[in-house]
């Protein structure tokens, strides 16, 4: 089968392919710095649709957006603008968001060129790239990309594979902390939690004492419930992710040898199973926005969620409104000192269809949409799914208004030194395999060790069958753009 | 000089074109349709069997037809799979329980339906609303039927008199049943629809001859409506058996074949094969599997269907 290989031409590939990549993600963010900008950082949006026009040269030239349903509000203010600029029409297909990467890999086989541009979740880049239907946009950035446009970026790496840019993130899906303010501060209760635990409530810095303060407020009697933590099968294995990182471990060893299995992985996923207990009964069942709803009910000390769910919480239809603390993802004490390990798990990425008769024009839509001036305006819609990921967006007043201050501190904070996800070709089969093991652990189906021992088999067999050469080459990649701080802290 | 006598033209027509004869009429009247079907059906067919002989995915950026052949090692690893095993065994759990449940509610009603009485045909189109419900719409009434804050739960607190809250959907040891309730809701009115059929047509001498000749009502049901009922029973069988093993909808919206894999059905697994590995190639191997079984249910179903007929 395709996935035998010598151990030399191993070995020699595996060889490059870290030479290649020590160096890549310095290299391939300084080249695009050191060449020649065609266009200025400052109006790039403006110089995108200018070029756009001249190539469009006065035909009539239609672009069609492939978009995640719910997304619009995000989009259409920037293609009317866009329109206006251009003379280039926007047409958008709507599909259900979990259904959007499949349709992106649908065109792979039928190259019918029904889109230009799709906005596929950052996580199944790598398996759009070897399909082939992603457009590698080295050449077009060489070309128009100016200088520093991706360095006010807080989360790029979701925009490379292997070292090659594939598309522009435009989504700041980083998760965060939410407390009830009001529980936090109680007098009464920090005085009963200090005399048991021996410190103070408050956001907590480590996943043990997040888990002690769940099992504290956890009073289902009184109808107060520890958390709104989810433990549906789709998010689960988030949680386990962030928990297991914070001990100090990356998944997979140099050699993707996964290393989930080992004892960290198993401490990570008991204490995620004990905190199981103090979430109110919906957590196994309810999905993301009955997650917001009952969140926002105001009957749970915590919740685990993006800039979406602030925007619910921060709106009428919630009753904490203005009465939440923020943190960043819990961490853990990792030889001697804490250690934080934020986490940066969805995104929508602008990328160009290789079917798309105009793909010059689809890639300078992409870079005037996430240009700082647009991609401003796309954040600021308050029912979409962009949340922040420029930092200019931090200081947007109709976006602090829709986040509030506090949040976006920590958000901000969180899209600095997220931990990548796993942008490796087959990640829906890994993470699937890891989400039914880690549910069927946590519902008592099996052990955790042995629900990890069989995810740790299957992503071995996953990853032969991937060609183990070409995930290391990408594994490697991934694992150098890990955040300075915490890249040198796992092991 | 009177003309030579023509021949009478051949019971076969034939199709001719100038003075050339190219292909008999009738193949030719036929031939679209032939070969739409086999179009539709074949070609399909054998593309699925090329693939489930390969490891094809999308993802691999090569067309399907140039996919490296990995001949019955996807079949091999079916067997190995306890993932798809499981799958196979718990959709023929579901299709026993659900079908044999659906069949005896809706027996019991065609009899009660058989006679006439007042509302007999309003009750009739009440009882057989459920099935023209979206299938999708339908298991989301049961998610939040079965919701831990949903109206099962609070009935059940009354019943109990104290606060009860049971996360159904998320048990592996009772997940299925919300799902095989939904199952069973939505699609009794077909059976029952069937069976009434069946039974309105059954011969009236037969039965009025019983009943005169003094035989019990429960008699005549055993011994003579279900007996003569037999074909129509099988086919109703035979049709609800084949569509729940595609059971679906009220997997993916109630569970999504969770927790873990407790609830998870051949379609389930497949779709997740397919739309969330993109492993085209084994899922092909598995469609093909289940096709066999599925066959092989039916041909076994349908043998007294052809007693019956001799």
């Amino acid at each position: 089968m395709s996935y035998r290989h010598s151990r030399r031409s191993f070995l020699t590939q595996a060889a490059l392919g870290t030479a290649a990549l020590t160096v890549a993600p310095s290299l391939v963010m300084s080249t695009r710095a050191a060449r020649a900008a065609k266009l200025s950082l400052e109006n790039v949006h403006v110089d995108a649709a200018r070029r756009a026009k001249e190539l469009a040269d006065g035909k009539p030239v239609t672009l069609t957006i492939l978009e995640p349903s719910g997304s619009l509000g995000n989009i259409k203010p920037i293609a009317e603008q866009w329109k206006a600029a251009t003379g280039i029409d926007i047409q958008y297909v709507e599909v259900p968001l979990d259904q959007i990467n499949q349709k992106v890999l649908l065109e792979a086989v039928s190259k019918s060129g029904s889109f230009d541009i799709a906005l596929p979740a950052s996580f199944g880049i790598p398996d759009l790239v070897t399909s082939g239907i992603l457009v590698n946009l080295d050449e077009l950035a060489e070309k128009y990309e100016p200088e520093a446009y991706q360095k006010d970026y807080l989360y790029t790496i979701a925009n490379y594979y292997k070292g090659s840019l594939y598309g522009y993130e435009t989504d700041g899906d980083a998760y965060v902390m939410f407390y009830l303010k009001d529980w936090l501060d109680d007098p009464e209760e920090n005085k009963k939690f200090s005399d048991k635990h021996g410190y103070k409530l408050k956001v907590p810095d480590t996943w043990e004492e997040l888990d002690a303060m769940m099992a504290f407020f956890h009073r289902p009697e009184r109808g107060r419930f520890g958390g709104a933590l989810y433990r549906t099968q789709y998010f689960i294995a988030w949680e386990w992710w962030v928990r297991f990182h914070a001990k100090g471990h990356y998944p997979f060893d140099d050699n993707m040898t996964p290393q989930i299995n080992n004892e960290a992985g198993v401490k990570a996923l008991e204490e995620l199973i004990a905190a199981s207990k103090f979430l109110y009964p919906g957590a196994r069942s309810n999905g993301l926005f009955e997650n917001f709803e009952a969140f926002g009910q105001g009957d749970k000390f915590c919740n685990i969620g993006w800039g979406g769910t602030q925007k619910f919480l921060n709106s009428d239809k919630s009753k904490v409104r203005g009465k939440l603390a923020f943190g960043p993802m819990p961490g853990g004490i990792v030889k001697g000192t804490l250690l934080k390990t934020p986490y940066f798990n969805w995104g929508w990425n602008y990328v160009v269809s290789s079917a798309s008769k105009q793909p010059e024009i689809a890639y300078l839509f992409t870079l005037y949409a996430c240009s700082p001036a647009m991609s401003t305006i796309a954040v600021r819609d308050v029912d979409g799914y962009f949340d922040p990921f420029r930092k200019a967006h931090y200081k947007d007043p109709q976006i602090i208004q829709n986040y509030s201050e506090p949040f976006l501190a920590v958000h901000e904070a969180a899209m600095r030194d997220s931990i990548p996800d796993l942008y490796l070709r087959g990640q829906g089969e890994y993470f699937d395999v890891l989400r039914v093991n880690l549910q069927a652990a946590d519902v008592g189906e099996k052990k955790p060790k042995e629900a990890l021992d069989e995810v740790a088999s299957k992503w071995d067999t996953i990853t032969r069958r991937m060609g183990k050469q070409s995930q290391v080459v990408q594994w490697r990649f991934i694992k150098s753009n890990y955040p300075e701080g915490i890249r040198n802290r796992l092991a | 000089m009177a003309e030579p006598v023509r021949s009478p033209p051949s019971p076969r027509l034939e199709m001719r074109m100038g003075h050339r004869r190219l292909i008999p009429f009738n193949v030719a009247i036929a031939l679209p349709a032939q070969l739409t079907v086999l179009t539709v059906v074949l070609v399909p067919t054998a593309i699925v069997v090329w693939l489930s002989f390969t490891d094809w995915q999308p993802t691999q950026g090569i067309p399907w037809y140039q996919a490296e052949p990995v001949w019955f090692w996807n079949y091999y690893d079916l067997f190995h799979d306890a993932r798809f095993v499981a799958a196979v065994l718990r959709t023929l759990l579901i299709v026993a329980v659900c079908v044999v449940v659906e069949f005896l509610l809706a027996m019991s009603l065609a009899l009660l339906f058989l006679d006439d009485w007042p509302w007999r045909k309003i009750a009739i189109s009440i009882i057989i609303l459920p099935m023209m419900v979206v299938p999708v719409d339908a298991a989301n009434a049961f998610f939040m039927l079965f919701n831990d804050r949903g109206p099962i739960n609070y009935l059940i607190s009354i019943i109990v008199g104290r606060q009860f809250e049971f996360a159904w959907l998320a048990d592996p040891n009772w997940a299925l049943l919300p799902i095989m309730l939904a199952e069973i809701w939505q699609w009794t009115p077909l059976m029952f629809l069937l069976v009434l059929t069946g039974l309105m047509n059954l011969p009236e001498n037969q039965i009025r001859a019983a009943y005169v000749l003094g035989a019990s009502r429960t008699r005549i049901v055993l011994r003579i409506m279900l007996p003569l009922l037999t074909p129509v029973i099988i086919i109703a069988l035979l049709v609800r058996s084949v569509e729940t093993f595609k059971i679906f909808d009220p997997v993916y919206i109630l569970t999504r074949g969770g927790p873990g894999a407790a609830t998870e059905t051949i379609s389930m697994f497949m779709y997740n094969g397919a739309f969330v590995y993109f492993r085209i190639g084994y899922i092909a191997a598995a469609a093909l599997m289940i096709l066999v079984v599925v066959a092989a249910i039916c041909v076994n179903l349908s043998r007294p269907l052809k007693r019956h007929h001799r």
